[in-house]
């Protein structure tokens, strides 16, 4: 309506009271659709984690039978306690949170001292490095060749494999650089003037200036470390002590995401196996809950680097 | 007389840098470990992985050291070895990159490249005896002895790189008192980029050697045993069943990729339209909760999806309770409209971060644009669609070029965790694809298909990556990459 509306009278000043109502009726359909479509979508959004987190708490038979649908009921927490007694789940833990850190720390300071060096127009053979590096980000030898160099540096069914390979990260580079480049160079050249160094003008001033850009890829870094699993499949599969949390949640997943076990709705199986109260179900709910938590922890700190962070894909060698 | 014993050394370090260079490149070789002696030891280990683990090394030998054909001390014997050779190299490198600095740095570069490749030489000897003892095997044709070339090649060029290396150091002028140990800003700059250059050139082009895969039979354990040619390329093409997969598969991709393309105006809608809310605390709200999603991995989706559509899901809870039908079915097992139905996830999981880009936009739009279409009485929708979509359209048109230039790579997170049985013939994409036919069935994966298979892909991407350049070049005047 609004449209039809707008081709016929857009050019002529809107002053009669009928074209003022019309108006005003059309504003107010529009906005109670638009209001409702975004509302829609974004309670669609947000309820598999409510519905997770009341299936994690709800009385465990209830849970097991389909009973929780929009509330919780008979509210306990005996689930994340008895997360203590899963195989292998504190392993995969401290495999996840010692990926994440190391993974995290290396990566940063790799790309704030590389992305500071190839800001330095004197380097020798600086076009070529810095092409060397991006290039990277364009074209990739492939998923097999990379696990065979993987398996040839001896990097696979080693917890190093998680770390060193994702040490260099030329996009993160890349916003780094820039951001560095819009640092007034004065600061730097007074320092040069003063004797300082190489290490000590990335020590005490690109550092602590590019401090909001380093941020954001920490946090962009870890979310990517906490989230990857591949890698733990591809490269660890000789050793599941070295499983990523991610990975062990897919395997309790796909225990019986196979046909047969889901179409028996499961439980008396692993009852026997596990704490009498807990059932497959609220296990692998729970193991979730455990996953997604740290996500949302650092989710509200995350939300201003997310226009930094998403002007990766607008920002150019 | 003075400048003729400066071309020598210079001379010489040139020679002695290009001769480091091979050392260090032979150390990350397979084809140049010297320390294969044995057939038990793969043919796909690098010098540096043997000098690493000692366990991943005798772990090759668990069986030949329990029945008695290898001696322990003999594998005990080859790490040491190999962890000689490699500090030698190691050290001879650091000399190396010394002489790019000045005279004093020349000389000491100079002399720890000697000492290096002087070190590696016995480390090399000591692999003689090693030989020894293994070619006294009591089982020959399992152990299968053997002197690999790169014991020759490496002494060869350890012992060039020692005379190269004492002759630069005596050539070179003595260093006045008032020299200091100094490098030009230009060559500090260059090696303290180096370690990363390195580690660049090892993880993201050294598995490009592996191409040769391609052209190889192949056998877990052995390594590749013979060249082939384009056995595997042809294979692909005139094996009926590989062929029926590979249509298949690209038909999923592309079909996959192409929804995915045509839907990829959403977020930009989304952006628009959450412009027109004016009540910042929803807008906030919104943007706060849709961007959620699309920092949970894919196993977490999974979760989601089997929480809510599994037979005690939500969905048929739901169902059940209205009446509409009267026993659970699990949605996931399911395999009818699979691509829409992993659009469809794509959708939930990325829709409100896409936005964000074309949110911060619309923020960049010049205000008066707006004030002034006002004033010429121009409705909501005429703004939007004459000032807003042709503001974002620049950043709209990057996306869409990117996107068809990563039109075969889906990734195979998303549709490894969705797979099973009832969907796994419309589900498998390219990467997928690669990935089951190469390592996804525990073992026994033919690798030099696999390998051909993602070698194409490659190939193909880049070539539309560097169209989509060309184009955006043409048409815009700008290139996207």
């Amino acid at each position: 309506m609004d449209a039809a509306y707008n081709t016929k009278q857009s050019r002529k000043p809107l002053k009669t009271r009928k074209h003022r109502y019309m108006r005003a009726k059309g504003d107010i359909i529009f906005n109670i659709i638009n209001y409702t479509v975004f509302i829609l979508f974004t309670l669609i959004c947000i309820f598999p984690f409510y519905y997770l987190l009341i299936n994690t708490i709800s009385d465990n038979e209830l849970v097991r039978t389909g009973q929780i649908k929009l509330y919780p009921i008979g509210i306990h927490f005996k689930n994340y306690l008895a997360l203590v007694n899963v195989n292998n789940l504190g392993a995969s833990v401290m495999v996840s949170v010692a990926r994440t850190v190391i993974g995290t720390a290396t990566m940063v300071l790799a790309s704030a001292f590389v992305g500071y060096l190839v800001t330095k127009r004197n380097m020798w053979g600086r076009r070529f490095i810095y092409r060397l590096l991006i290039i990277t980000m364009y074209f990739n030898a492939g998923l097999i060749p990379w696990y065979l160099n993987m398996s040839m540096l001896g990097l696979t069914n080693n917890f190093w494999g998680y770390i060193i390979p994702g040490i260099v990260a030329p996009y993160n580079i890349i916003l780094v650089k820039t951001y560095i480049e819009s640092i007034p160079a004065e600061l730097e050249e007074s320092a040069f003037v003063d004797g300082a160094g190489y290490f000590t003008i990335f020590r005490k001033i690109i550092w602590p200036l590019s401090k909001p850009i380093l941020a954001t890829i920490a946090i962009f870094g870890a979310v990517g470390h906490w989230n990857s699993f591949t890698d733990s499949m591809i490269l660890m599969s000789g050793k599941p002590e070295l499983y990523t949390l991610q990975y062990r949640l897919y395997i309790y997943l796909s225990s019986t995401s196979n046909l047969s076990a889901l179409m028996n709705s499961g439980g008396s199986v692993n009852e026997s196996v596990l704490n009498a109260a807990l059932n497959m179900r609220t296990v692998k709910l729970t193991v979730a809950m455990v996953t997604i938590i740290p996500i949302l922890l650092v989710y509200p700190f995350m939300q201003r680097y997310f226009e930094k962070g998403i002007m990766i894909g607008a920002v150019k060698g | 007389m003075e400048t003729r014993r400066n071309r020598l050394s210079d001379i010489m370090l040139y020679l002695l840098r290009a001769v480091s260079i091979l050392l260090m490149i032979s150390l990350v070789l397979p084809a140049f470990n010297p320390a294969r002696l044995s057939a038990l030891i793969s043919k796909d280990s690098a010098l540096l992985t043997i000098s690493l683990s000692y366990t991943s090394l005798k772990g090759g030998f668990t069986r030949a050291i329990n029945r008695g054909w290898v001696e322990e001390s003999t594998i005990t014997l080859i790490f040491l070895a190999s962890v000689v050779i490699t500090l030698g190299i190691a050290m001879l490198s650091a000399g190396c990159f010394m002489t790019l600095g000045k005279l004093r740095f020349q000389k000491l570069g100079a002399r720890l490249a000697a000492i290096g490749s002087a070190i590696g030489m016995p480390g090399l000897i000591m692999l003689i005896p090693a030989y020894i003892a293994m070619s006294q095997t009591g089982n020959p044709v399992k152990v299968q002895p053997m002197l690999p070339i790169g014991i020759y090649v490496l002494f060869g060029l350890l012992a060039l790189n020692l005379a190269i290396s004492l002759i630069t150091a005596i050539k070179l002028p003595k260093p006045q008192a008032t020299d200091r140990y100094e490098m030009e800003p230009k060559y500090q700059l260059f090696l303290m980029i180096l370690p990363f250059v390195i580690l660049t050139l090892v993880f993201a082009y050294l598995p490009l050697w592996g191409w040769r895969y391609a052209f190889f039979n192949y056998k877990p354990g052995l390594g590749l045993n013979e060249f082939v040619g384009l056995k595997w390329f042809t294979f692909l093409f005139e094996n009926p069943a590989t062929r029926r997969d590979i249509a298949r598969v690209i038909t999923n991709t592309l079909a996959m990729s192409g929804i995915g393309i045509a839907t990829s105006w959403l977020p930009m809608a989304f952006a628009i339209f959450l412009a027109e809310i004016k009540s910042a605390r929803v807008s906030r709200m919104v943007q706060t909760f849709t961007t959620i999603p699309n920092f949970i991995s894919w196993v977490l989706v999974y979760t989601f999806a089997f929480a809510l559509f599994s037979t005690e899901g939500f969905v048929n809870s739901m169902l059940i309770d209205l009446g509409i039908i009267e026993k659970g079915r699990n949605f996931l097992m399911d395999g009818d409209h699979i691509w829409l139905k992993m659009w469809a996830w794509n959708t939930w999981k990325g829709l409100g971060w896409s936005a964000i880009i074309y949110i911060a936009g619309i923020s960049g739009i010049d205000q008066q644009l707006y004030e002034a279409a006002t004033i010429d009485g121009a409705g909501r929708f005429r703004k939007m669609w004459n000032i807003t979509v042709p503001g974002l359209i620049p950043t709209f048109s990057v996306l869409l070029l990117l996107s068809i230039a990563g039109i075969l790579s889906n990734g195979m997170d998303q549709y490894f965790v969705f797979k099973n049985s009832a969907n796994k013939t419309t589900i498998e994409v390219l990467d997928l694809y690669v990935y089951t036919l190469g390592l996804g069935s525990g073992g026994s994966g033919n690798i030099p298909l696999a390998t051909v298979v993602g070698m194409l892909k490659s190939i193909i991407s880049v070539t539309l990556l560097f169209t989509a350049n060309r184009i955006s070049k043409l048409v815009r005047g700008e290139t996207i990459v």
